[in-house]
C-alpha cells in the first residue's frame, strides 16, 4: 500500500501508567482505509495540524493497533516537547499522519519457529501487534513476550498482551514484577531452554537501542535468526531527508530506517 | 500618515502566476529545493508532479557519495540541522537511472551538482552535459554546502575563488548555470556579482546556514559531524535579508528564493523581496504536498491583496514613509 497523508481525530486519549498513553484516532472519511492492512512494524509519522511553527517535523510511531478501516492507535511516552505536547491532545484534535511507512515483521507459521518477541518501552507497538495479529488467526502458540522496564509502573497493557500470547515474561530493573534486571537476561535463559530442547525459535525485537544492541550480541551468539526494529531521527519518514540512515554491512555502508527498515535483520545491521 | 494602501479583490483564476527566472519561463514560481526533493519519485504517492514549476534535484557529484555517520538530523526550534554528507547516486546514475522520469514529467529539472575540488565541479558540469535536451533545464551549482568537509568554504565565500570556479563550469557545459550562493559569505552581493560576471545566468539563495545543538545530558553534539546546516522557518528572515541584498544591488540578475517557505505569504515576501522564483524545501518533510499548497495560497493571498500578476509584484517592495525629525522643544501643529 503506497503512503498517503491524510487527516485523523482522536477519539480517545487513554493514559496508562509510568507516563505512557494511548491515542485513538480515527481517519477522516476521505482517506481510503489507508492504515487497515498494516503489517507490525510499519509506522506513521504524525503531527498535530495545530502543531505550532517552533515544532517542525512531524515524528514516527510504529501502530499499535488497526480497528475497521479507519481507525489506528498509538503508543506514546511524553519525552520531548513534540509528545508533551501530544499527551494533551482532546478529544476531536486534529492530527496530520502520513503511512503506511515502511516494512513490518513477518508473521508467525504454523509449525513454524516461536517468535520470541522482545520488548522495551516504547518499544512495545510493532510487538503487541505482532502478538494480536497472531492471535487473531490462531497462532498464538508461536509467540512468546519477553517485555522489560525499569518498574511495575513503567509495563503496559499487560492484560491483552497475557491474552495474545503462549507465554509472557516479565523484568523490572527494580524487580517491582516479573524477573529483576534486564529483560536479556530470561532471553538467555529462555535461549537456553530451546537450545536443549531442540526447539526452533526466532527473536523479534523492539525497545530503547543499547537493549536491541544487547538483544542483537545475544541473538548473533546463539545462532537465532533475529529481527530488530530501529528507531532513528526523521524528519520525513519516506525516503527523502535522509536523516534515518542505518550502518550496514553489505554493498554500501548505509541503508534507511524508513524505506529499507525499521526492521533489520541483526546480522545486516553495523554495530559495534 | 499614508493610509494603508488600498486593496480591491480579484478574481483568483484572472491572477497569472506565470513567473520569468532570466531566459526561463515557468508557470508559476514555485518549486521543490535540493536536498528536500530527492530525485522526485518518492513523492509520485502524493502528488502529481506536474503541479509544481519544477524542482532541483538531491546534489549530485561525478562519482557516487555515501554520506555522513548519524545522528544527521535535529529538529530546532522552528528549524533542522543536517548533516546528511551529500550523499547521491553519481553522475552517470543519475543520467541513466533518474532524468528519463524527471524527463517525462515536462517541468523544469533543476539539477544541482558540487565537486570535491574545482576539478571534480567541471568534471560534473561538463558530464551532466549529456543531459541537454534529455530534461536538464538548469545546473544549479553548489558552491554553498556546510558539509563538505575541507577546502569547499571557499567557493562560497571568496568571491575571486567563486568567479573561477562558475567561470570554468560554464565553459564546461551549454547548459545554463545558476549558483546557489552561501548565506555564511561576508558580502553577499560581491559574490552575486561574480558569479554573474563569470556567465552564471542567476543565482539560488539561501542555503543553510551552519548551526550546532548540543544535548546537554550527554553532553555531545546532537548531530556527528558536530556542525550542520540550518533550514526551515528558522532561517527566513535571514533569507529574505539576503534575497532583498542581492536584489536591490543587481535588480536584473535573477533569483531564486528559498529558506524556510512553508506558506504563500512566505512565497509572496521573497517575490516581494525581490527573488523571480522560489524553492520550498524542508517544509516538504512534514507535508510532501507542501510546494503545491504554497502555490495555491499564493494565489489566493494575491486575490486578496488585489494583485494580479506575478510579474508585477517581483521587487515591488515598499519603502516606509519617513519618520519627521525630532526637534527639542517643538510642539505638535
Amino acid at each position: 500500500v503506497p503512503p498517503t497523508q491524510f487527516c485523523a481525530r482522536v477519539v480517545e486519549n487513554r493514559p496508562l501508567s509510568g507516563g505512557y498513553f494511548v491515542l485513538d484516532l480515527k481517519g477522516d472519511a476521505t482517506a481510503d482505509a489507508p492504515l487497515s492492512s498494516v503489517t507490525p512494524g510499519q509506522f506513521v509519522m504524525l503531527r498535530p495540524s495545530a502543531w505550532d511553527r517552533d515544532l517542525l517535523n512531524p515524528r514516527a510511531f510504529s501502530v499499535l493497533d488497526v480497528d475497521g478501516d479507519d481507525g489506528f492507535s498509538v503508543l506514546l511516552k511524553a519525552y520531548g516537547r513534540g509528545t508533551t505536547r501530544m499527551q494533551k491532545m482532546g478529544l476531536g484534535e486534529r492530527v496530520v499522519v502520513t503511512g503506511p511507512l515502511g516494512r513490518g515483521f513477518s508473521p508467525p507459521r504454523a509449525g513454524g519457529p516461536t517468535q520470541l518477541l522482545v520488548a522495551g518501552g516504547v518499544g512495545l507497538p510493532p510487538l503487541y501487534l505482532q502478538a494480536r495479529r497472531a492471535h487473531a488467526a490462531g497462532l498464538h502458540d508461536r509467540i512468546e513476550i519477553l517485555y522489560g522496564g525499569r518498574d511495575r509502573d513503567d509495563l503496559v497493557l499487560l492484560g491483552e498482551l497475557e491474552g495474545y500470547s503462549a507465554r509472557l515474561h516479565l523484568a523490572t530493573e527494580d524487580g517491582s514484577v516479573g524477573t529483576r534486571g534486564f529483560v536479556t537476561a530470561p532471553l538467555v535463559s529462555r535461549l537456553a531452554a530451546a537450545k536443549a530442547a531442540g526447539e526452533a525459535v526466532e527473536i523479534l525485537s523492539c525497545g530503547p537501542t543499547p537493549m536491541l544492541r544487547a538483544v542483537r550480541h545475544i541473538g548473533l551468539e546463539h545462532g537465532v535468526p533475529t529481527f530488530l526494529c530501529l528507531e532513528e531521527q526523521m524528519a520525513c519518514g519516506f525516503g527523502v531527508c535522509l536523516g534515518c540512515a542505518v550502518p550496514v554491512h553489505g554493498d554500501k555502508p548505509y541503508r534507511y530506517c524508513c524505506t529499507d527498515g525499521p526492521v533489520f535483520d541483526a546480522r545486516e545491521v553495523r554495530w559495534s | 500618515v499614508s493610509a494603508p494602501r488600498p486593496t480591491r479583490s480579484i478574481d483568483p483564476a484572472s491572477i497569472d502566476l506565470s513567473a520569468r527566472f532570466g531566459a526561463i519561463d515557468l508557470p508559476h514560481p514555485v518549486m521543490t529545493a535540493s536536498g528536500c526533493f530527492a530525485y522526485g519519485q518518492q513523492f509520485a504517492p502524493f502528488f502529481d508532479l506536474r503541479e509544481l514549476a519544477g524542482l532541483s534535484t538531491k546534489g549530485i557529484s561525478p562519482n557516487p557519495r555515501q554520506g555522513n555517520p548519524l545522528p544527521r538530523i535535529c529538529e530546532t526550534a522552528s528549524g533542522m540541522l543536517n548533516s546528511i554528507g551529500l550523499e547521491n547516486v553519481g553522475c552517470d546514475a543519475f543520467l541513466s537511472e533518474k532524468l528519463p522520469w524527471l524527463h517525462d514529467l515536462g517541468i523544469s529539472v533543476w539539477v544541482n551538482f558540487f565537486g570535491e575540488d574545482m576539478d571534480t565541479y567541471v568534471e560534473c558540469a561538463r558530464r551532466l552535459d549529456a543531459g541537454r535536451g534529455r530534461g536538464i533545464s538548469v545546473l544549479e551549482m553548489n558552491i554553498s554546502c556546510p558539509n563538505i568537509k575541507k577546502g569547499g568554504i571557499e567557493f562560497g565565500t571568496v568571491p575571486e575563488v567563486a568567479r573561477e570556479l562558475t567561470r570554468r563550469c560554464v565553459e564546461a557545459t551549454r547548459i545554463p548555470i545558476v549558483v546557489k550562493l552561501s548565506p555564511n559569505a561576508s558580502d553577499n552581493v560581491a559574490m552575486a556579482q561574480a558569479v554573474r560576471e563569470a556567465g552564471a545566468v542567476g543565482v539560488s539563495l539561501i542555503n543553510t546556514i551552519t548551526g550546532m545543538a548540543i544535548d546537554v545530558r550527554t553532553r555531545r553534539p546532537r548531530i556527528a559531524t558536530t556542525y550542520g546546516g540550518l533550514s526551515g522557518p528558522a532561517i527566513k528572515p535571514i533569507a529574505l535579508r539576503i534575497v532583498h541584498q542581492v536584489h536591490r544591488a543587481l535588480p536584473d540578475f535573477p533569483i531564486c528564493g528559498m529558506g524556510g517557505i512553508a506558506s504563500g505569504e512566505d512565497a509572496l515576501e521573497f517575490l516581494l523581496a525581490g527573488a523571480s522564483c522560489l524553492q520550498v524545501g524542508t517544509a516538504n518533510f512534514a507535508e510532501p504536498i507542501a510546494a503545491v499548497r504554497v502555490k495555491n495560497e499564493l494565489r489566493a493571498l494575491m486575490a486578496e491583496l488585489g494583485l494580479g500578476s506575478v510579474a508585477e509584484v517581483v521587487g515591488a517592495l515598499e519603502p516606509l514613509d519617513p519618520e519627521p525629525a525630532f526637534v527639542a522643544g517643538k510642539e505638535s501643529p
